[in-house]
Parts: structure tokens; sequence; C-alpha cells
């Protein structure tokens, strides 16, 4: 299999300048700006049916064309580096081990956008990913890569490097936006949508860092090449992240398409200890669960989606049968109890009462109408919220109550409330 | 203009209107919390979903425009459904205060959910505890976090309306609070308009805490009295419980909607100066020092007042109206004084003490018919002469209407007065230190007790409603004139203000045409 | 107000941005990263230094995980309490820290050198399970490489 995005991680000082500049970088921007015009990099991209890598799988192509071109005001590239799904860690090491490959790819995404100016919003733990990224900006500036008239052409492009602090909302696009904008991480009401009305009321694109890092290779080889790699409308590879109960955790670069079995059992090893798989999670916390009979299922965004679930962010967290999965649902929702922004009234006040609820059950101080009820609440949050995140609740707890109803019905009849005749 | 129907009811708006407001102007009252029309959107209660035709998730009416040709539900089952699940997440970690909650009669979650609540409750859980319950921000208003329901109205107020940015939410999921900001108080010239604004019990007023339970409370349209804004008000009042609030009537003053005056607001000196209008009032007619009937009194009046106009000596006679009189006792004023008694002298123009004001509500004219009073009083002397003429002894009857002269003109002038004046008499609503000063001290009513109107600085022609009859033995300004009208044989035959009305709109062409329908609750501008 | 000198760096950071407010986050790292956390004085002159009202300032700071209004001990623990490492064992780990330190998450020890916090998904699940030794971090986590961690910095 041919590596796109990890191509470089094995090289020593994969990060520095001189390295990147080895490996034909840099080539694919100017061939893009002196070759090529923005509509015609556009159209590329979207022949090579690149679609977000950052969980929603929008193709991106299609994302860059809302951008209305007749709009006098200035254009916005913002890169999402938030990284906050659970399970998922795939953007981090393009950050540590490959930064310039994603600045080049913002070059020539903003070159087809119109923009000059581009923000890289890194989650604010991601200390060395930080320093990483400033520094090959700094390089990159130095050696007029980026700044007034890039490599000689007359293209101006300024990059910024912005923390986070610490909310895992800040993943969602219009809440990062006002984020950036110093603001809390509520997301906005839509629409508009950021391409019209996004940072500064302006209109702004907003790209996972795995996707816009998947730009130069298919500039300098062509959507052709790339959309082969992958499977049908979803092309290329992608870094999925494996985590959990397996032998080799870790990021594996594969093409979209490659099945679940493959992935855990064939590249991150297996269950350890001989032990066997009962759930998994496909594409971070906020994709249902899958179970062992549903894992020949191929990892791109359309089979995933019909099978009931999602490829996301392409986090997989394995679980092994030991795993007690009314646990497990109490540990999803205390992530989203902590990690509601708390705007709107039914993902504010459910995720609260849905951990609440769900860790009764699991410590065994639950009553009957607590399960009885819980289904209910969970499916109320999820399509009555301002974004995704009330949605992603529902379905994620959704799942762990759907496919192992009997471990919550078992956890009532240990329950101190438990009638003699359940 | 976008065609839209809601409801099965077929309604034409302007571009740009969103579900809610079309459906305000059907009449059709959609549910909300966080949406309010002088607030920016915010969309967080999500109370307000509707169905769409053709969308298929409903829709929030605050935030969604119209377009041409839709069709909007807002009862179908499925919104229905959404407004119970709504109402049940607040209600998670609300606390079941009503019992001790001011709020109780006039909040939005009881109404809402007597209207569409889930009965049948699955709220069985410990809820979230906030820090601060029952707790004072500022002078006027107390804050519970925990009934808060996190609309941001008042986060909305604070940084568009009153531009003073005292609130915030703290924290975020169902452990945020809202709050002032640490060390910071509510105490801007607006406050009390966040309870007003607050749906529930979180945001109440410190001045109605625990006075009445509003059921209790009878409303009269009026308009503030404080300064020549003429903020429209309701006066809120309970005479059927005296013995529970020491015999005061009015329990408290709320803002009312005008879009062209004050939209929905109030300064906090106008919302809580009502204790007037209960305390501190003239009862009853008082001569020197003995307690005198009204038919003693209009006597002292006429046996002084009659000579002076036989003998065409009304010269000496010097009055002092104000512009805090409506416009039918001004009329009345003109009437009886300067045509009847021709030759009296005649003014309101007292001299003022500077007065704050702001570029908001706030105008530095405390009186709320200036524009009246020069419209219908037209003064051609000047109240420093008619004091000059008084503390000279030239002056026999000096008839004062509720104007305070020793704070303006000091303790030796008034004493002077007192001495060389025959008769000083002084017509006022509430106790103070001129009428130690009078000779003859009547008792009239204050404007939550007339039926009138007032004039506001952008020259708006305001009615005012009687909320409940005069107190004690007052009586209206220009109906104690018309006991001495016909005493002395000239009645004037007014039995009630739209008749003075009448006659107003006949004399001044600046109020030609105007009638009290015409006017009706949100005014009528004076002609050029 | 800020020195001169403080305003030299901020005005750095403020640059970079098309409006000032969106300067906050850095400039709240910045301030934190020289003064431990974030006061009330530090935060009305950051809300003077971007035009921003101070209560909004606030709102971010309480917003945030990474800002604190408190001191934290020398030495801060963030344990990840997220689904994959708590697969591989991280309410051990957390146990086995508040038995060591004799402190529940959210306190900070008597002699100021430790504090222990609990946070949600730190994005190296494949070095589960993890924390985050105030900047640093460190994985594979077990007793033996909590007691290094507290020998190292007792």
């Amino acid at each position: 299999m041919e590596k796109i995005v990890t191509r470089h991680f094995d090289v020593p000082n994969s990060y520095l300048l001189e390295t990147y500049l080895k490996d034909n970088g840099y080539a694919a921007a100017r061939k893009a700006i002196t070759q090529m015009t923005p509509a015609l990099v556009i159209d590329e991209v979207k022949k090579s049916n690149l679609r977000g890598l950052g969980g929603a799988g929008f193709p991106t192509g299609t994302k860059w064309s809302f951008i209305p071109q007749t709009n006098p005001k200035p254009k916005y590239l913002v890169i999402n580096g938030d990284e906050g799904e659970p399970g998922t860690f795939k953007d981090k090491y393009i950050f540590e081990l490959d930064p310039h490959a994603l600045l080049e790819g913002i070059i020539i995404t903003c070159f087809a956008i119109g923009s000059h100016k581009a923000y890289i919003y890194i989650r604010g733990e991601y200390v060395k990913s930080l320093q990483r990224v400033q520094a090959a900006v700094d390089e990159a500036y130095k050696a007029g890569y980026l700044g007034k008239g890039i490599m000689g052409t007359g293209f101006d492009i300024d990059v910024v490097v912005h923390p986070g602090a610490g909310a895992y909302i800040c993943g969602e696009e219009t809440a990062l936006l006002e984020s950036l904008e110093g603001k809390k991480g509520f997301p906005r009401l839509k629409p508009p949508f950021p391409a019209v009305v996004g940072l500064f009321g302006c209109p702004t694109v907003i790209n996972n860092v795995e996707t816009i890092s998947c730009v130069p290779p298919i500039i300098n080889k062509g959507a052709e090449w790339y959309a082969k790699l992958g499977c049908e409308k979803n092309g290329g590879n992608r870094l999925f992240c494996v985590s959990g109960h397996v032998v080799k955790p870790g990021v594996y670069e594969l093409p979209n398409g490659t099945t679940l079995r493959e992935i855990i059992y064939d590249h991150a090893g297996g269950i350890p200890n001989g032990r066997k798989l009962k759930a998994v999670i496909p594409g971070g916390i906020s994709a249902p669960l899958l179970t062992p009979d549903q894992i020949d299922v191929k990892m791109d965004f359309d089979s995933l989606k019909a099978i009931g679930s999602m490829a996301g962010s392409g986090g997989i967290i394995v679980m092994d049968d030991t795993t007690d999965m009314v646990w497990a649902a109490m540990v999803a929702a205390r992530f989203f109890a902590h990690e509601s922004c708390g705007q709107c009234s039914p993902c504010r006040e459910g995720s609260g009462w849905v951990y609440r609820n769900v860790k009764r059950l699991y410590h065994g101080h639950a009553r009957e109408h607590d399960l009885r009820n819980l289904p209910g609440i969970v499916n109320n949050i999820g399509g009555n919220t301002i974004c995704a995140f009330g949605d992603a609740v529902s379905m994620s707890i959704g799942s762990y109550v759907t496919k192992f109803r009997s471990e919550f019905e078992a956890k009532l009849v240990k329950s101190e409330y438990a009638q003699p005749n359940h | 203009m976008p065609n839209l129907i809601i409801d099965g009811k077929q309604v034409e708006v302007p571009a740009g209107t969103t579900i809610i407001q079309a459906a305000d102007k059907l009449g059709i009252n959609i549910p909300r919390y966080c949406y309010h029309p002088a607030l920016p959107v915010s969309g967080n209660c999500r109370i307000c979903m509707v169905e769409v035709e053709k969308q298929p998730k409903l829709q929030i009416a605050c935030y969604t425009p119209v377009t041409d040709g839709m069709v909007v539900k807002t009862n179908s089952p499925k919104v229905l459904e959404v407004r119970k699940t709504v109402l049940e997440f607040l209600l998670v970690n609300h606390p079941v205060d009503c019992p001790v909650c001011d709020q109780a009669g006039e909040c939005k979650l009881q109404d809402y959910y007597m209207e569409h609540g889930q009965y049948d409750s699955r709220l069985g859980d410990v809820k979230v505890k906030k820090e601060k319950k029952a707790f004072s921000i500022g002078p006027t208003v107390m804050l519970d976090q925990e009934r808060c329901i996190l609309c941001t109205r008042c986060v909305r107020f604070a940084d568009n309306i009153s531009k003073t940015s005292e609130f915030g939410v703290f924290s975020r999921g169902d452990h945020s609070q809202l709050d002032v900001y640490p060390g910071k108080k509510l105490d801007n010239s607006y406050s009390g308009n966040v309870v007003d604004i607050c749906p529930v019990g979180a945001l109440t007023d410190t001045d109605f805490r625990f006075k009445c339970r509003v059921w209790y409370l009878s409303k009269t349209k009026s308009v503030c009295p404080g300064c020549s804004m003429g903020c429209n008000i309701t006066v809120e009042w309970d005479k059927m419980r005296p013995h529970q609030h020491k015999k005061a009537r009015v329990m408290r003053l709320k803002p009312r909607h005008n879009p062209e005056v004050n939209d929905y607001w109030i300064c906090d000196k106008g919302r809580y100066n009502y204790k007037f209008i209960d305390e501190n009032r003239i009862q009853h007619p008082q001569y020197n020092n003995d307690l005198i009937s009204w038919d003693r009194a209009i006597d002292v009046v006429t046996d002084v007042l009659k000579p002076l106009k036989d003998l065409k000596r009304t010269n000496r006679i010097g009055v002092i109206a104000s512009a805090q009189l409506t416009n039918e006792d001004l009329f009345v004023i003109r009437k009886f004084f300067k045509e009847n008694l021709k030759g009296s002298h005649v003014d309101f123009r007292v001299p003022q003490k500077p007065g704050d004001s702001d570029a908001f509500l706030i105008k530095a004219d405390k009186n709320p018919n200036t524009a009246g009073a020069l419209n219908i009083l037209q003064p051609d002397t000047d109240v420093a002469a008619i004091i000059q003429k008084a503390r000279a002894g030239e002056i026999d009857l000096l008839y004062v209407f509720g104007e305070d002269l020793v704070s303006q003109f000091g303790k030796e002038a008034l004493y002077q007065i007192s001495k060389n004046v025959k008769l000083f008499v002084y017509q006022g609503s509430n106790v103070n230190e001129t009428c130690n000063y009078a000779h003859l001290n009547l008792p009239s009513s204050v404007y939550a007790e007339k039926e009138g109107t007032f004039t506001n600085c952008q020259n708006k022609v305001q009615r005012i409603w009687p909320a409940f009859s005069p107190l004690a033995e007052a009586r209206g300004d220009w109906e104690i004139l018309a006991l001495f009208a016909a005493k002395l044989g000239q009645p004037i035959v007014y039995q009630h203000s739209p008749e003075i009305f009448k006659d107003i709109a006949a004399s001044f062409p600046a109020f030609s045409e105007m009638t009290y329908d015409k006017i009706s609750d949100k005014g009528m501008v004076l002609k050029a | 107000m800020f020195s001169a000198e403080y305003l030299k760096e901020l005005d750095k950071i403020k640059n970079k941005y098309e409006q000032p407010r969106a300067a906050l986050l850095p400039i709240l790292h910045f301030v934190q990263d020289k003064e431990e956390l974030i006061t009330p004085e530090a935060e009305k002159n950051i809300a003077e230094y971007l035009g921003v009202p101070v209560v909004h300032v606030h709102e971010v700071v309480c917003f945030y995980h990474l800002f604190t209004l408190k001191k934290l001990g020398k030495c801060h623990f963030s344990v990840c309490q997220t689904t994959a490492c708590a697969l591989r064992g991280s309410e051990d780990i957390i146990a086995y820290i508040e038995e060591r330190l004799k402190i529940k998450p959210g306190e900070v020890t008597s002699d100021g050198k430790f504090s222990l916090g609990l946070v949600e998904c730190l994005g190296a699940c494949e070095i589960a399970p993890i924390m985050q030794c105030n900047k640093d971090y460190v994985g594979g986590l077990d007793k033996k490489k909590i007691d290094e961690l507290i020998a190292k910095h007792r």
C-alpha cells in the first residue's frame, strides 16, 4: 500500500524544513499557484473524492466551492486541530512529524478558495504540537514559503497558530470559530454556514488537519490516482487510530474501505490475553457501537452509515469480553456530560441526566423506571439541539442501551431497589 | 412581501421576518423563553420549535425567516411532543419553589407546563445544586441560580440595552451558572428591567419580594410622571387585602410596551417611584392647624376670590401651576383663572434643579407634562415675579398646585409669603414643607387616581387611566376648581375628563382632531 | 495595568489577529504561564487591553478547562478517564494516586507540591492510560511510573 500522509513519519527529523524539501517539498504548492487556477484546483480535489477526515466526511472539493467568490470580504481558511474525539490521536502525528505537509496543503487550499490568511487551531493540551507547528511556520516564513509573494510568485499568505484551551465542543466548526474569536465555544445557529458567514463574519472554510495534508499529494500525483486508492466515493487512505483492548494500539494508514476486522486483527494485533471481542467503537466516541458480527464492514463513510454507525474521526476503540457495557456507557455518558457546552436546554440538562441515570444503574442504585425511561430520555436529546453534539449523545449512548440491553437489565436485578419478583 | 400560512391562517409580512414574529402578528402565541423582540436572537431554549412543511426536522421559530409559500404548523402532534420534551429537560434541575417564588402566577415554566407539560413526571433524580440562592446581586434584584433556565435574556439585555455588561454564564454543561461578575453589583439605572424579562423566578425584584401574589393584582394603564419621557407603565395594585400591605394599594409598577416611547423598558427611578401614591398623602382639607370639611374649605377660598373678582382686583391673584398636572387640569386652571379671572398671574415654570439625564430614557426635565403646560397655559408672566409680588404683599390669593416652593425659594421667602399674602392655598397630593407655610392645604389626587393626558418630550399626548378613587378626602385637581366655580355661580360644566379634552382639541390647533379614542394606549403626537 | 514589557509581548500576540478579542485565548495562556493562575486583577487588565467587558473574559476563563482561577500543585496530574484509558486501567491509576497523595480530584496537597484533576480524552489513546504531568504527556501509566513521578517532583 502506498503511504501518503504517513510517508515521512519514520524519517529522522521529518518535521524540519530541510527534510521536507528533500522529498519534493512545496512543489505541489508551486505547481498549483504557477500552473493552475483556483477553479482547477477545486475541481481536482473534487475529482479525488477526498472527504473530510475530522468526522463529518463532507466532500472537500464541494465544501471549497461554497465560498462565494463575488463576496468582497476577505476569505479565511481555518484548520481544525482540536482533535478531541475520544479514540482519535492522528492529527497529533501530523503536527509533530510532518507539519510542513500541512503548511503546503494550507497554501494550496488558500489559493483555491481565494484566501490569504489561515489559522491553525490546535487543542491547548497538545503542547508539543503547538511548538512543532509554530517552529515549522517560522521556518517557512524565513525561507519564503509563507508571507508576501511566496516562492517568488505573487501570492501572499499568512498563517497563525492558535491554541485552544480544553473544550471538546470546540471541535465543532462553528464553536471553533467562536473560540477563535475569543469567546466561549458555543456552536452557532445555522444557517448562515461558515462558507458565507464564518470567521469574523467572512467566508470561511474549516477543514481537518489530515484532510488538508492530503492535498499536496493530490496536486502532485493527480485526482485519479487518489480516487483509485480508496473505494467508490471515498478516495485515498486515511489514518485509523486503534486503541483499547488491542495488542498494538496506534495509528495505521490504510485505504478507505479496509474492513474493520482487518484493521483490528491484521494490523493492530488483535485482542490480547486470549480474550474475545465484545464491542467496538468504529469512529470516535460519538459513533454507535458495533458488535462482533458487524466487523466485516468496510471502513468508509457510506458503508458505515449504511450499517447504522459512522466513520467519524477514524477513532477505533476495541472492547473485549471483560468489559461491562453498562460501565462503558457510564464512561461515555460522563464524557458527554462534562463536555456539553450548556448552551441549549436538551443537551445541557439531558447529558447530565443521562449520566446520572446510567451511573445509578451501574452502581446498583437504579429503580425499574430508570431503565424504562432511559431510552426515551436519550432519544429526546438528538434532533432538538443547536449542534450535532446532542445527536452524538443520543446515537452513542442509545447504541449501548439497544445492543446490550440485557446487561442493563441485569444491573436492575442486582439493584438495591430490585423487587423480589423481578 | 412573503405570504405564508401558519396553522391554516394566511399572513403577509416583510422579508426577513421570522416565523415567531409572523405568528405574533396573527395572534398565534408560540411558546418562548430565550426569544425577546427587543434582544438579539439566541435560539437556545428550543421550545419555539415548529413544523415547517418540506423540512424533515423541526425548526426554531425565533430564528427561521419566513419564505413565500411557507406552510407552518405550531400545534401538530410532533410540535406538542417536542414542547413536552423541552419542558421536561428544563424541569430536570429546576427547584419546585413555586410556593415561595414570587414569579408564581406569571411564570413561563408554570404557564407552558399547564398547557403542554408531561404530567406523568419522570423526574426522580437529585437536582444539580448551584451556588447562589436568594442572593442579592444589587440594590434592586435578587438572584436564584437554581431557578435559572439559562435563557441568557439578562446577559443580552446587559450587553445590548443597558450596555453595562454585568451578567455572564460561567462554567459549562448543567453546572453552568448565571451570575454577575464576581464582586460586581447589578447597579445601573435600568437594573429592574431584567426582572421583567426573566421568564422564571431566577431574577426577582427585591422591592416586590414576598409582597403580594400576582393573582391578587389589578392592572391599570398609565404613564410614569417622573420625567418628560413619559414611559408607558401599568400600575399594579391590590385593594382586597389592605391588612397585608399596611393599607398601601399600589404594589408595583411595570413598564408597558410602546415602541415609540420606551419600548419595553423603564428606568429604576420611575419603576420604584410609586410609594408616594399611598404614603405621606394629604388626606383632609386643613385650614391653619384645623382639619375642616370641603364645604368650609370652599368657603375659605371663595370668600377671598369673590371680592377680588367683583372689585376687579384680579391682578392680586397669583397662581403657580405645575407641569406635573394633566392637560385637563391645566385647561381648567386656564379657564378658571386666566379667562374667568382675567388679570391673575398664572405660570408653572418653577426653578428646576438640574436633573440627571442619559442617552436612553432618562430626561433632565423631571415633569411629565411640560409640553402640555406650555401649549395650554401659554404663560405671559413668570413664577419668580409672582413670588416676588407675594413676598411684597401685592398678592391677596396665592394658589399653588403641588410645587414644593420651600425647596425652590427657601424658608425665608415662604415665611414672608405666609405673612404677607391674605390667603395662601396649597393644593397637592403629598405632604411637604410648603404645607407648613400654606394657610389652606387641600388634598388632591395623584396621577394614578386620575383620568387625563400628559404630553411628553416628543410632544406625544398619552392617556392615563385611574386605578382607583382618590385616597381619603382627596379630589382631582380640576374637580376641586369646579367646586369653587360652582360656588361662584360660574359652573364649570365638565363631569368627566374626556369632555375637557374635547374642548382642548377644539381650542388649540396643536391638539386639533385628537380624541381619547384615537390616542388610545399608544399616544398621538401634537400637530406642528 | 500591565508593565511595558508585558505589553510588548501582548501586542505581538494581538497583532496577529484581525480583531483584538481573538487574541484572548493565547493571551490568557501567556499570562497563566507567567503567573500560574488567572487573577481578578489579570482579568481586569486583559479586559481593558482587549476592549472586552471583564465579565466575558471571566466567562472564557471559567469555560475552558486549561485555565485555572486558583493555584494548582507544583506538579499537577491531569489523568484521562475517558473510554480508551478507562479500558486500560485509568480507574486503578486514579485510585492509586489518590491513595499515595491523600488527595481527591480537585484538591492540592497541603505542601502545595501536587494536585490532581480528572480530564477527558487527551488524544494519546495509543499509550493509554495517560496523564498530563503539568504539560508533559506521560503514557503507559502503572503504579511504578506513578511512584517515579511522585518521587521526581517531591
